[in-house]
């Protein structure tokens, strides 16, 4: 996959505004706990540390997905559940080791970036959330 | 239909473990919307009779609004009981995360009421309510009990409102610690907590918070985010939190200086600039506010090395910082932590504090009747130690203070009163009101006794903010009434949904309109809102009459009666005659009577009546 949100905890300030334009995105309703990202508080609450979906190349969920729903889509770019072919059996939210995928409404739901305006990183107050091109990091 | 609110209360009694969810009246909805609002009804109307604060009577609610839980920015919670500090309404916010979950669990209000035999603490998930046992949490400071029940639950995102130490033994100024570092601080609802043998309330919720207009409500979130952004007091609140206010205090001559004896002190020390060269790491925000005016680090020098702490707010860096004498930032984040720790409010311990110091220096204290403990302006030693005595109750002198200030003032007598500085025996927050006078009415008949959040006409005397387009003369006495009356009913209609204070200085009357328009499909406008809050207001004021408040107890303590020695209104005081003025203006203003009782025609006005939920 060639994009992926990456943070900086340094700048997280806990807000969860992040979380909560997601969740709505993917409920229509506010609750952080939907949304296809989370924040972990560490350290006495020294530290708010974003876990975001990878957007993997070897994907987890996609290879144990039983009824193939998570498919390549925006040339390449994004993994993203086929909510059509999605069984809701729970096995992609199971395995992903950052726990980031959610089952709503008997679907599952992983983060794909939005189809393009992502919310999250739009609406970070503090700049601590950002798309990068896979590889822009250590260029 | 979506429309911000769940309609929903869960009443708990611990006594017999009945649960029970109650469908809240539409009217009750329109007349007192959520929050403050909700909150005031529901205790108003749980018991007709006078409430003894620690008893099993008496309620405390975990109220939340229509727009807690959504993206709204800059909103907090309530918890609302009878204060066995001051035996009469309290209201007490909190930021953080908590009060979201409420909502998330389905629920505008949780009530708790009765007495669990032994220590319990509550697992509220959705519809389920589980009363466990927490005799392992009994004696955990507030930090531990957070992490020991997440523990417990195996459960990282359940959120959780717990008590320490002090809650436990019934300190009157006790805390209640709201997920994550943000406290319910003011008027010991730890302590009803405690005394229901209540350690915690944890909650996880599974529902989600929808709106009714999704495009009005994100354009109306869009404005308010806007008006925050270029408002220039919530841009100083992101740089510095509230601790730049120590420069305007100290120049204003507003300190609370050795037990409120003056009003200025260089507070280098202690302002933003010294936290963030001993500690402060990065912001931190409360949920879904951009503000960020909370900041957070760890102390890395010194004797307190290892504490991680998050800011020094203006208040406890006045009381606990300016009050005492103490200049070393590090030594007043590490009380004000021990303080949150403890589950002591650390204003109230502050200025409990102060009152002790003043009173080992005149002679009304002296060390050999106190275990050989000194206390003194200007310096840090025994502190810390007293501070425990406090939250546990123990040792002559923690016994003693434990009570609070107007209480130990009483038992040491006469002179002791005269330095015990508080209305209706809640501590006052850190603006002296000798160089405001609108703000020692505020003090004087703010609901909860002594509060600077109710109304802060400071803005107006001292800040240079015209009220009605006119510059405001600081140091008259007349025509004060009418801006505490406006700002008060202001603020309550605000805190029914529920706004931070810091929000509303930027966030403006419109955007909250729409914000609620477009959340709960219901039409509302400027008269409506304030009428709102004029209801609560008068409200509460039935409850404290109804708890044995009167007129007496609306006074101003001895020390406003003398010159203020420093500052810009050097000299000036109150006088006797200066306190009826502004009260009898006041309850004019408010169509209460003499004995400031509201008069029946306005509780028609207001649909005010007592019934039964």
């Amino acid at each position: 996959m060639t994009k992926k949100i990456v943070a900086d905890f340094s700048l997280c300030t806990g807000c969860a505004i992040c979380l909560l334009a997601c969740s709505e995105r993917v409920t229509g309703g506010f609750n952080p706990r939907y949304a296809l990202m989370r924040i972990e508080n560490k350290m006495d609450g020294l530290v708010n540390e974003p876990i975001l979906c990878s957007q993997c190349t070897n994907a987890y969920c996609q290879q144990v997905c039983p009824v193939n729903a998570i498919e390549v889509v925006n040339n390449d770019q994004v993994l993203k559940i086929n909510q059509d072919k999605c069984n809701g059996c729970g096995l992609c939210e199971k395995y992903c080791p950052h726990d980031v995928i959610v089952i709503h409404d008997k679907r599952a739901a992983k983060c794909d970036l939005c189809d393009g305006e992502v919310r999250c990183v739009s609406q970070c107050p503090t700049g601590a959330l950002q798309l990068v091109e896979r590889g822009e990091l250590h260029e | 239909m979506n429309r911000g609110y769940t309609g929903k209360v869960l009443h708990i009694n611990l006594s017999n473990g009945d649960s029970e969810i109650r469908q809240i009246p539409e009217r009750v909805l329109e007349d007192y919307v959520g929050g403050k609002g909700l909150a005031a009804w529901l205790l108003f109307n749980s018991c007709a009779k006078r409430i003894d604060p620690l008893g099993p009577e008496n309620p405390v609610i975990f109220a939340a609004g229509p727009l807690t839980g959504s993206n709204a920015p800059a909103t907090r919670g309530v918890v609302v009981t009878c204060s066995p500090l001051t035996g009469l309404f309290v209201d007490s916010y909190y930021g953080g995360h908590f009060a979201q979950e409420i909502k998330y669990a389905g629920y505008d209000a949780i009530v708790l009421t009765g007495q669990a035999e032994a220590p319990v603490y509550l697992y509220i998930e959705d519809n389920e309510v589980q009363i466990r046992d927490a005799d392992q949490l009994w004696g955990l400071d507030t930090f531990q009990t957070n992490g020991t029940i997440k523990k417990e639950l195996a459960d990282d995102t359940v959120k959780v409102a717990s008590i320490g130490p002090a809650g436990e033994n019934l300190v009157p100024f006790a805390l209640v610690s709201c997920e994550y570092n943000r406290q319910a601080g003011r008027g010991g609802v730890g302590a009803v907590l405690g005394s229901k043998n209540l350690k915690a309330v944890a909650v996880k919720g599974g529902g989600t918070v929808g709106v009714n207009d999704r495009n009005a409500f994100f354009q109306a979130v869009n404005q308010a985010r806007n008006e925050l952004a270029a408002d220039a007091t919530c841009q100083e609140l992101t740089r510095a939190g509230t601790a730049s206010s120590l420069w305007f205090a100290n120049e204003q001559g507003l300190l609370p200086v050795h037990n409120y004896q003056n009003g200025q002190f260089n507070p280098k020390g202690l302002a933003e600039d010294a936290q963030k060269d001993q500690f402060w790491l990065r912001d931190v925000g409360c949920a879904s506010c951009p503000i960020r005016c909370s900041k957070i680090g760890v102390i890395t020098s010194g004797k307190r090395s290892g504490t991680i702490s998050d800011i020094v707010e203006y208040e406890t860096a006045a009381l606990m910082g300016v009050n005492l004498g103490l200049e070393d930032i590090r030594e007043v984040a590490y009380l004000v932590n021990l303080c949150d720790a403890l589950g002591l409010d650390g204003m109230s311990t502050g200025s409990v504090l102060g009152f002790a110091m003043e009173c080992f220096e005149d002679g009304i204290l002296n060390s050999s009747d106190y275990g050989q403990i000194n206390l003194t302006f200007g310096s840090k030693e025994h502190l810390d130690i007293v501070i425990k005595q406090i939250a546990f109750r123990q040792g002559p002198l923690g016994r003693l203070l434990s009570q609070g200030t107007a209480r130990a003032a009483q038992e040491l007598g006469s002179n002791a009163e005269d330095k015990a500085v508080h209305v209706k025996r809640m501590d006052f927050p850190a603006w002296g009101p000798r160089g405001v006078p609108g703000m020692g009415l505020a003090y004087l008949t703010a609901d909860r006794g002594a509060c600077h959040q109710r109304a802060f006409p400071v803005g107006n005397e001292a800040g240079g903010e015209p009220w009605n387009g006119q510059q405001v003369e600081r140091l008259a006495v007349k025509g004060k009434a009418e801006i505490v009356v406006q700002q008060q009913n202001y603020s309550a209609s605000l805190d029914t949904l529920v706004k931070c204070d810091f929000g509303s200085f930027g966030i403006s009357q419109e955007s909250y309109i729409e914000l609620y328009e477009a959340a709960t499909g219901d039409a509302m406008c400027e008269g409506r809102l304030l009428a709102i809050g004029e209801r609560i207001w008068n409200l509460t004021r039935l409850f404290n009459l109804r708890q044995g408040m009167s007129t007496e107890d609306e006074k101003l303590p001895q020390r406003c009666l003398e010159p203020l020695p420093d500052g810009p209104a050097q000299g000036h005081k109150f006088t006797k005659e200066d306190q009826q003025l502004m009260l009898q203006e006041y309850y004019e203003i408010r169509g209460w009577d003499n004995l400031g009782q509201p008069r029946q025609d306005k509780l028609i006005q207001l649909n005010i009546k007592e019934e039964v939920f």
